[in-house]
């Protein structure tokens, strides 16, 4: 093209399109794990109080597939990657379709049959965490507690011993609210499973517990060692004292009531917002006499899902051209061509589709 | 001109948004910028229709049709998309279409 555009501005487009597509994930890399690297590089960038996982790339029909992503050391000019954190923390996830570690092995073999993990999380310490997607679609997330680390500011490495599963948590649903959580020692990752799970996005949270004075200090610091979580994640704060010895002070729970309450905050807020709406319709049908029950009445009419519809994060689209529609009563066949879908995430194409569809 | 309808896939959008950033640098014209994705609408046109040979079905349930200038626009429930190989299940979907059968070069 010569509109007077240099070359260079256009390998520098062509790279820049390159990269945006490996980060959305929609896309097959070139290379495996240099996709991982740019979309672990992408995700930590998010918020630092927040832990988050990697997203599922695996296909939905290779439930085998163990899905591990390598993450680059901090030392490595890469930036620490999504889970994170801080100093001494690392968490390594091996991204390849068959490696795994040997500790990986053993956790796996160690998990009931019909269950496959298709994400493995391997703190510094050697804890490994599991999430699994069971046969029925539920996903747990598997804790296999190593040795206790002591409550100090220095992280002490586990080392990786032969991981037993000793309790699998509660499993997380997408959209239900999850009420329990794990606790651990500040180095180590905390689950906390957060109220709505979108997508295959896994919560974590970190709740803080531990044994020093200054709680607020302790979260910031917990906060700090690890990353993003879903943002709709609650604090939940429960002791599993079960597998962990005490430290030499009781553990301070993490408060999130009383001062440290924000959905009361929000609460109010909306209540307020409400009222306002209120006294507005009550004005404009104060104006209108005999007619102040009959609109609301009416306003039931409405069958409104559109907003809920449209407000969708990740609207699977569909982007095509049609050949032939056909309907018979409610009955709807689709001829379509040349089409390029985005599915749960990823991208696919086609050069016809046939559906049917009743209405 | 061909349709620019795809311009709203992971593929168009990451094109313009790289455009944006170099606009914003000022490294390119705006008018440079439509030429490209001018050049896009062609390019993405001919590689579907000639690059692309597989066959999806599927199957749903129909939320809601709309048919506006030639365009349908669908709302599916629950519906499996089925290639060859594997399977897709989504909770909905949105499927845009524009006229395939005639040589028109509409917009969108």
């Amino acid at each position: 093209m010569d509109e007077g555009g240099d070359e260079q501005v256009l390998l520098e487009l062509k790279t820049l399109w390159e990269n945006k597509l490996l980060q959305s994930k929609a896309v097959e890399g070139f290379h495996t794990e240099e996709q991982a690297l740019l979309a672990a590089q992408q995700q930590q960038q998010q918020q630092v109080q927040q832990v988050q996982q990697v997203q599922q790339l695996s296909h939905p029909t290779h439930p085998t597939q163990a899905q591990q992503v390598l993450l680059p050391p901090q030392q490595q000019q890469q930036a620490p990657q999504q889970q994170v954190i801080v100093q001494d923390s690392k968490i390594l996830q091996h991204m390849s379709a068959t490696g795994m570690s040997a500790a990986a092995t053993a956790a796996t073999l160690a998990l009931p049959t019909g269950v496959t993990p298709y994400q493995q999380l391997i703190t510094s310490q050697g804890q490994i965490l599991q999430v699994v997607r069971a046969a029925n679609g539920a996903q747990y997330i598997i804790q296999q507690p190593q040795q206790q680390i002591l409550l100090q500011q220095q992280m002490q490495p586990g080392g990786v011993q032969a991981p037993v599963i000793q309790q699998v948590l509660a499993p997380l649903q997408g959209g239900l609210p999850q009420q329990t959580g794990v606790i651990i020692q500040p180095q180590q990752i905390v689950l906390a499973p957060g109220n709505k799970v979108q997508g295959n996005a896994q919560v974590m949270q970190a709740a803080a517990m531990a044994s020093q004075p200054g709680q607020a200090a302790t979260a910031a610091q917990v906060q700090q060692a690890q990353g993003a979580a879903a943002p709709q994640a609650s604090v939940q704060a429960q002791a599993q004292q079960q597998a962990q010895p005490q430290a030499q002070q009781p553990p301070i729970m993490l408060q999130v009531d009383g001062a440290g309450d924000s959905s009361s905050e929000e609460d109010e807020d909306e209540e307020e917002e409400y009222d306002e709406d209120e006294e507005e319709e009550k004005d404009k049908d104060g104006g209108e006499d005999g007619q102040v029950e009959e609109e609301p009445l009416n306003s039931e009419d409405d069958v409104s899902d559109e907003e809920d519809q449209e407000l969708f994060d990740t609207e699977n689209v569909v982007v095509c051209q049609y050949d032939k529609i056909h309907r018979s009563k409610n009955k709807w066949k689709f001829h379509l061509k040349d089409g390029i879908m985005n599915l749960n995430g990823r991208d696919y194409v086609f050069s016809k589709a046939i559906g049917d569809a009743e209405w | 001109m061909a349709y620019q309808l795809y311009r709203n896939t992971t593929l168009g959008n990451s094109l313009q948004e790289s455009l944006d950033e170099l606009i914003q640098t000022q490294q390119i014209t705006p008018q440079l910028a439509l030429q490209v994705l001018l050049e896009f609408d062609k390019a993405i046109n001919t590689a579907l229709a000639n690059r692309v040979r597989n066959r999806v079905n599927f199957r749903g349930s129909l939320n809601t049709y709309r048919f506006c200038d030639n365009v349908w626009t669908f709302v599916l429930n629950d519906v499996d998309f089925r290639e060859v190989t594997d399977l897709v299940r989504v909770d909905k979907v949105k499927i845009v279409a524009c006229d395939g059968k005639s040589e028109s070069t509409q917009v969108k």
